[in-house]
């Protein structure tokens, strides 16, 4: 009796020992590898925060608000904005220099067409937003200063609109 | 030693597992946009592929029939995980580039199916030629086509080695300039994929339907 | 863009999650020749899509998060999804035998498949909460379905158009993928 249960119950033991030693391995490795994946999304937030802010040596964050500063001095603030593109959603960053005037921006993530839409990462398009009052983040059209890229239309002004609608939200945000 | 190569061997030509048995293809169409990402998702994969075929082989004899499915796919998750957390630690712009596919290595047909197929019947060291066989041809096939895709869609080779560090390496003449950046794009690959299948079936690398 | 129905019109039309995002190609050349076994497949996707992503979504919440072992994801949520499909597919047998006729046949090849997972993954990414994942879900079996209906159909006249040898059957099937990705990534823009 004993032995035909043995044997009836091998296959669970068998499964629950394998999964047991797969949690004890890959817990052991998670404890290892923990922290340095920690790091590495700080560097990431770190490097492109200083794309925007090359003057940076520090930064807090406030909810989804990053505190910019250099040397003890505050300089900025940037957070993320999302731009409905052509291809799905844009992450763009966006430094603002002070309440009122925009520091730059940096596509983060994309999916755009290449060749057409993701004119939007070259400098070409970007550097429009540098020193740009948040009021003026519009195309010519609508009473901006940011020209849109012909033949990338959609995308460009998903940017646009996408940075000048959460500046104007993170502002009011920043002054409560 | 003889069988040895001669599985390791099947693996690359023969039973070429993208090429050939048209397995694995979604991860291989999904990356392959630089070459870097076909290198990285092939070493990726070899390292899943080796360690559970190692693993499996080596407790066949303790594992009931009716539970090895399950079994196996525990033993390659944990490989993948180890994969993916590694990745994730020292190597992210890698990591980041293969997205989920890194983890959907778990279910690459090409691991399951070699385990099943293979590992499970055969005595280790067998079961690492096969194996390394498969990685080897994964590979090569995931180079060609992320070399056609990056040279074809963009007009030029770059090897990102770590964040804002390009090594690049080559434009070519016409293409540099206008890249026929279709091929990046999903129909691109579709087409790209297409075409090579027909080319290994006309050869008679591979047989036609 | 976290409101239900962009969600739901991205999965089908601009992410697709065959010709757009890569993913469930092996069962989508797979069943792809016939419109029957098409239509079949799509809805058994789309119902496996939506349990896996209920069940990963409170695997995620209530073990993973709560227990501080996110490590175990990629274990977890394939055991879960193997052992739930194959539940399902068992029920279905039994109560139902012209459902299972249907659709019980294609459950298995759906399981260890790269769609189901690679949903579930991308839930858990976009940090969607359980409502959105399911629509998530449905609009990515949705999606599915329509491709692999609009593929059977391009297929189906391959069948009888006059194909070089060496082209027949995956190769040519590939480049019908072709188009529909083609249509898929450039008409749908901007949709959403």
């Amino acid at each position: 009796m004993k032995v035909k249960a043995l044997s009836e119950l091998y296959p669970i033991l068998a499964v629950t020992v394998v999964v047991f030693i797969s949690v004890a391995l890959l817990g052991g490795l998670d404890s290892v590898t923990r922290d340095m994946i920690e790091y590495q999304k700080e560097l990431k937030v770190q490097r492109m925060l200083n794309e925007i802010f090359p003057d940076m040596t520090s930064y807090t964050s406030e909810g989804d608000i990053y505190i910019i500063s250099a040397d003890g001095t505050e300089i900025g603030f940037a957070f993320l904005a999302v731009g409905k593109g052509y291809g799905g959603d844009i992450d763009i960053l966006v430094g603002l220099e002070d309440e009122t005037t925009l520091k730059g921006i940096a596509v983060i993530a994309h999916a755009e067409t290449p060749g057409l839409g993701d004119k939007i990462l070259a400098p070409d398009f970007t550097d429009r937003f540098v020193g740009v009052n948040i009021a003026d983040v519009a195309v010519p059209d609508e009473g901006g200063k940011i020209d849109a890229i012909t033949g990338s239309t959609i995308s460009t002004k998903a940017v646009i609109d996408a940075v000048r609608t959460t500046a104007m939200e993170k502002v009011k945000e920043l002054k409560d | 030693m003889t069988k040895f190569w001669k599985q390791f061997l099947s693996g690359i030509v023969i039973s070429n597992p993208l090429f050939v048995l048209a397995l694995g293809l979604c991860p291989a169409l999904a990356v392959s946009v630089t070459v870097v990402n076909g290198i990285g998702m092939s070493v990726a994969t070899a390292f899943v592929l080796l360690g559970s075929a190692i693993v499996v082989s080596s407790i066949k004899k303790f594992v009931p029939d009716i539970v090895r499915i399950p079994i196996f796919i525990v033993v390659i998750a944990s490989f993948v995980t180890i994969a993916d957390l590694t990745l994730k630690a020292y190597i992210p712009t890698l990591a980041d580039s293969l997205g989920i596919f890194l983890p959907l290595i778990v279910v690459n047909c090409i691991i399951m199916g070699r385990a099943e197929a293979f590992s499970s019947k055969h005595p280790v060291h067998l079961a690492i030629a096969d194996a390394l066989g498969a990685s080897v041809g994964f590979a090569i096939a995931m180079i060609i086509i992320s070399f056609l895709r990056e040279l074809l869609g963009t007009g030029q080779l770059t090897l990102k080695i770590a964040p804002y560090l390009d090594l690049h390496l080559f434009t070519l003449p016409v293409l540099g300039e206008n890249p026929m950046a279709l091929f990046i794009l999903p129909p691109g690959a579709f087409l790209l994929i297409g075409l090579l299948l027909a080319l290994f079936r006309w050869r008679g690398w591979m047989k036609s339907e | 863009m976290n409101e239900l129905m962009p969600i739901f019109i991205r999965m089908i039309t601009t992410s697709n999650i065959v010709l757009v995002m890569y993913l469930g190609l092996c069962p989508f050349f797979g069943v792809s020749k016939k419109l029957g076994p098409a239509i079949s497949m799509g809805i058994a996707v789309t119902l496996v899509m939506i349990i896996a992503s209920v069940a990963t979504w409170l695997i995620h919440d209530y073990i993973l998060m709560q227990f501080d072992v996110m490590y175990m994801y990629i274990v977890l949520f394939i055991l879960v999804i193997s052992s739930l499909v194959q539940m399902v597919e068992m029920t279905i047998k039994r109560t139902n035998a012209t459902l299972f006729n249907a659709l019980g046949i294609y459950l298995p090849l759906i399981t260890t498949n790269c769609a189901i997972l690679g949903l579930t993954f991308l839930n858990i990414r976009e940090e969607y909460t359980m409502l959105q994942s399911i629509v998530n879900g449905l609009g990515a079996g949705i999606g599915f379905g329509i491709a692999l209906i609009l593929m059977s159909s391009i297929r189906v006249k391959l069948e009888i158009a006059d194909v070089p040898k060496s082209m027949r059957g995956l190769p040519i099937a590939y480049i019908g993928a072709t188009i529909l990705a083609l249509i898929f990534v450039f008409t749908f823009g901007g949709i959403v």
